[in-house]
């Protein structure tokens, strides 16, 4: 089933399309703008009485309203190789259709890139009004098997973003370098980013308790042998706790605050991550 | 200190041991990114080890193919004794005990028996000397070389007395026991001891030959007689000599003739057998130079149990692997 959740802005769009959010356009809306002379505005169902009578020149004053703006939503999605692990493509796949048809339903127009080394033009939507993510692409990204060996393509997809500020939702586990973060969130600086850290608990909580285990890096290649034991256990489930503080800390210098998608998506949380 | 290979070609195996270092044997997790998890240095130590340990293994398993062992060598040991080579009739006449009478089964109380237990503990009192072997009756037989295995020397002459045969046929024993001398360095004195209860004839070529064996082996001859109460005594002279009715008396004459050293000791109960062998032993004492031969030594064992405690290691880190 594909859930919803609502979004919300704290700036204003510029956009000229009408829609849910605050924009700066005037034009049929609730929000008081200001007086006009009834010829700049010649709409007499806006005739303001009481402007009319404080006036001393007796003009005709007209009330202009703000019309509320669609705003462009953009889901930049990593798919480098270390997104392949457990259930984080499925887990990305869930979340791109609940973005999606959150957008459709809020009337915003919706676009998708999938970024590996670079753009997976393949699995990406332009940027349109989709009643949804298509459920073919849904499918295509859950059974796609992230291969490549970063997620450069994520710089490539902001700079083909277009003027407009839009909403962007980056979903990635940011198993890469501070510098590239940064590079990644000064490449969107015109846009609000949502920063989605996707998690899987097999990571670092559910790591088998005992034993020697070898493991392998997708992106790089590399093997490390690991004996895993409850100290092992305890730091690398404190290095996580670590990253965690210090991503949060690089995207509020970024604008917003990160949200984690550990394991499973709760529409509600998305919600309450906007609206708190 | 010699190593040597029986199979060499086998050391080709252990470029082998290269392989664990550099390929791995467990199958690998998948995991998003090494760079979020921790160093630690007992994983990274245990990780080395096994590699280590694998590689390690396979080289002493191909070290204990290709069998290494030290050459056989030579130990020079300075002992007090001496080169003897026992010389035991075993002719049908050593069957009877001292009064004369053929004993049979009973066999304990045989001549035979008696000189076999008496001469084993004569060897085992002789722990630095070399002894030889050699049983006669009507030819001489081989038992053992010059050796100072006693163990094998004890059981040899213990061996001894069983059942004998034949005729007492001297000369082509003591022939045999000089043949022992022959090829060897002189370190020390050199013993015959001849036990017998009789004797026989000797032609003159052969006693002719025999002296000059003695006297070029300058090995000196004890004579243990297991004399006959009623046969007659070497040193009397019999009433009508005759080599064939009195050859004991013509022998000791013709050792006396040899020109080594010689001393007769006749025995004509246990008593006196033991007597006699107890002089012998206090006769012979002369520091003696010799060399000793230690056999190869087989060092593939070592290699194979150093490589079952590799492969211990391996296993235990198998069993801890988790399964997937």
């Amino acid at each position: 089933m594909i859930v919803e959740f609502h979004y919300h802005i704290p700036w204003r769009s510029l956009g000229h399309h009408p829609g849910h959010h605050p924009g700066t356009q005037s034009g049929g809306g609730f929000e008081f703008r200001g007086l006009l002379p009834f010829t700049s505005q010649p709409d007499p169902r806006h005739l303001d009485v009481r402007a009319m009578i404080a006036d001393p020149t007796q003009a005709l004053m007209v009330k202009s309203f703000r019309q509320r703006a669609a705003i462009p939503v953009y889901l930049l999605a990593d798919l480098s190789a270390s997104m392949g692990f457990a259930g984080k493509t499925a887990l990305l796949a869930e979340f791109a259709a609940a973005t999606a048809w959150s957008a459709w339903r809020t009337s915003d127009p919706f676009g998708f890139f999938a970024c590996d080394s670079q753009i997976r033009w393949d699995l990406s939507l332009p940027l349109r009004l989709h009643k949804g993510m298509a459920s073919e692409l849904s499918a295509q990204i859950r059974a796609f098997t992230p291969k490549a060996k970063n997620a450069l393509g994520l710089l490539e997809a902001a700079t083909l973003l277009g003027r407009q500020r839009a909403l962007v939702f980056m979903v990635s586990d940011f198993h890469f370098p501070l510098g590239q973060i940064e590079a990644l969130f000064n490449a969107l600086v015109r846009h609000d980013v949502v920063p989605v850290v996707l998690w899987d608990s097999g990571e670092y909580e559910n790591l088998p308790r005992f034993g020697l285990v070898e493991l392998q890096d997708p992106e790089t290649g590399q093997r490390r042998r690991l004996f895993l034991r409850p100290s092992l256990l305890a730091r690398i489930r404190q290095g996580f706790a670590e990253r965690r503080a210090e991503l949060t800390q690089i995207c509020i210098r970024y604008g917003r605050e990160p949200f984690f998608l550990l394991d499973r998506f709760d529409p509600d949380a998305m919600t309450r991550y906007f609206y708190s | 200190m010699s190593l040597a290979f029986a199979q060499p070609w086998a050391l080709l195996l252990g470029l082998l041991a290269v392989i664990p270092l550099f390929k791995r044997g467990q199958p690998t997790l998948a995991y998003s990114s090494l760079a979020r998890l921790p160093e630690d240095p007992l994983s990274l130590w245990i990780d080395w080890s096994l590699r280590v340990l694998a590689s390690l293994g396979l080289l002493l398993l191909a070290l204990g193919i290709a069998e290494p062992y030290l050459r056989e060598q030579w130990v020079e040991k300075i002992g007090t004794g001496a080169h003897i080579v026992l010389v035991v009739d075993r002719s049908s006449s050593m069957n009877e005990n001292f009064s004369g009478t053929y004993l049979g089964g009973t066999a304990h109380e045989t001549k035979s028996v008696l000189a076999a237990k008496l001469l084993a503990e004569f060897v085992d009192r002789r722990g630095q000397d070399f002894f030889a072997v050699v049983a006669f009756s009507a030819a001489p037989i081989y038992v053992l070389p010059l050796t100072q295995d006693h163990e094998a020397v004890r059981s040899a002459v213990l061996a001894l007395g069983g059942r004998g045969h034949g005729i007492t046929n001297i000369a082509p024993g003591l022939a045999m026991a000089l043949a022992h001398f022959s090829a060897q360095p002189v370190t020390g004195s050199r013993i015959v001891l001849l036990v017998s209860d009789g004797a026989a004839r000797m032609e003159p070529e052969t006693a002719d030959a025999l002296r000059q064996q003695f006297q070029d082996h300058q090995a000196s001859l004890y004579w243990i007689y297991l004399r006959n109460p009623k046969g007659g005594k070497l040193a009397e002279a019999p009433k009508n000599p005759n080599e064939s009715t009195t050859p004991e008396y013509y022998l000791h004459q013709y050792f006396q003739s040899l020109g080594v050293p010689y001393q007769a000791f006749e025995a004509d109960n246990t008593l006196a057998l033991q007597e006699a062998i107890t002089k012998v032993e206090t006769l012979e004492n002369h520091p003696l130079k010799y060399r000793q031969k230690l056999p190869r030594q087989d060092m593939s064992g070592i290699c194979y149990g150093a490589a079952l405690v590799c492969l211990l290691a391996l296993l235990a880190g198998q069993i801890l692997e988790v399964n997937t």
